[in-house]
């Protein structure tokens, strides 16, 4: 165990529960923890900042509302990645039903210039390019799996499907993005 | 990040590891006052009864629906008599049950919790679809004229009533189950359509009026109202985050 339910030391789930019993302290430090991987999350498959957090905001609202569902020996991980998901899924569909489709990136979740050589910045914004021609499914795995670190297992449970189906998502995504990036990687050997 | 043998090869872990570490750090004061916006909302759903209510537990919800449901059928089976015992044939029992499943399918998908992956899409719009057909092909059934206490050719004449009734009988159901919806998609659609088969369990279970085209007038068109008026009106209009 690692100490009183609000420390910082405290795991995820330490903190869940003592959420659920109506503590805000807890509430703030699992926003802490959380917050800044779900705006990296949704900033890839959005690219805009306000709406990346607004749907940050709206997962924490979904976890308020769906917090008396939290079972002890639950992982709290795959719960809010769930919502997450969901609410960029449901983003995507909003727009489609609206024929709002973005065609240019947005650029306000690009790295500061002043701060980011022009180089890093095209090879960025080329890699962003091919993420974005990934089908959703392929690139919520890339997402989940390279970037969350979460495991295959985890992965299939967050986007509701099977572990083959998720390894085989996977091997294409990467296979795809190789193709895509062939010759800026062999350009940079 | 991950294993060697699940990691992307070469160049491109690379690549994917420099966008990575691109991506801006969200400064604290922002983040304070997400986190501020986070919780005077969810202080103001607290205060609601739809918050209250979306806040419970998927059983205490899945349970309030399903004593609502029970007390309003018991509030029927006393006070509206049912069918006459000739008429209680096996497509009119049939019609019964499957209204019953649909309605229960229709009730585990808006209150679903939201910590889980969605449903995929085909099937809401499927139990949807199969609810506004069952609603048609029971029409098909109807009762038999020698056991109705209404002439058929007044079948026509009655079905507004029936309709009225059907729609007002689906209201109450209507509005718990969108209470209770944490924000499924797709859950506006499928509550309209639980409205529009409770509607019709009501009207097929006690409703005299013979004639397929009574019941087509006065009882399908009652599903088909809701989900077409309330279930996409709804989804059209731009709704409040749950």
């Amino acid at each position: 165990m690692s100490g009183s339910p609000t420390s910082s030391a405290a795991t995820d789930e330490e903190l869940m529960e003592a959420y659920i019993d109506g503590d805000e302290a807890a509430h703030r430090l699992l926003f802490e923890r959380y917050a800044p991987i779900l705006l990296r999350l949704t900033r890839r498959h959005l690219r805009d900042d306000d709406l990346a957090r607004e749907i940050v905001q709206q997962t924490f609202f979904r976890l308020h509302g769906a917090r008396n569902d939290f079972r002890r020996g639950s992982s709290v991980r795959p719960w809010v990645m769930t919502i997450a998901m969901n609410l960029v899924r449901e983003h995507w569909r909003r727009m489609k039903r609206r024929k709002m489709t973005q065609l240019e990136p947005d650029t306000h979740a690009a790295p500061d210039a002043e701060f980011t050589p022009l180089e890093l910045r095209q090879r960025s914004e080329l890699l962003h390019v091919a993420l974005e021609k990934l089908p959703t499914s392929q690139r919520e795995v890339v997402e989940l799996h390279w970037f969350q670190e979460r495991p295959y297992a985890e992965v299939a449970q967050i986007i509701g499907t099977s572990e083959g189906a998720v390894r085989v998502r996977a091997h294409r995504a990467y296979a795809t993005l190789k193709q895509l990036l062939v010759s800026e990687i062999r350009g940079d050997e | 990040m991950t294993s060697a043998n699940d990691s992307p090869d070469g160049g491109l872990g690379e690549r994917l590891l420099e966008l990575d570490r691109l991506e801006p750090e969200e400064p604290a004061e922002v983040l304070d006052c997400m986190f501020g916006e986070v919780k005077s909302r969810c202080a103001k759903s607290d205060r609601t009864i739809s918050g209250f209510l979306r806040s419970r537990s998927t059983v205490t919800r899945r349970a309030i629906v399903l004593t609502v449901f029970a007390l309003l059928s018991l509030v029927g089976w006393f006070v509206f008599p049912l069918v006459g015992d000739q008429a209680r044939t096996a497509p009119w029992t049939a019609s019964l049950v499957t209204f019953c499943v649909l309605l229960l399918l229709a009730m585990l998908m808006v209150t679903r919790p939201v910590h889980l992956p969605e449903l995929p899409r085909w099937q809401s719009v499927g139990l949807v679809s199969v609810a506004v057909g069952a609603t048609i092909v029971a029409a098909f059934w109807p009762l038999p004229a020698a056991q109705a206490a209404t002439p058929e050719h007044a079948g026509a004449l009655m079905a507004g009533v029936c309709m009225g009734v059907g729609l007002l009988l689906g209201v109450p159901v209507y509005a718990l189950l969108r209470l209770l919806d944490r924000g499924n998609a797709l859950g506006s659609l499928v509550a309209a359509a639980a409205a529009g088969l409770a509607g019709n369990f009501v009207l097929k279970a006690h409703c005299p009026v013979p004639g397929t085209s009574h019941e087509l007038l006065g009882h399908a068109s009652v599903a088909l109202v809701f989900v077409l008026g309330l279930g996409l009106v709804h989804r059209w209009l731009p709704q409040k985050p749950r």
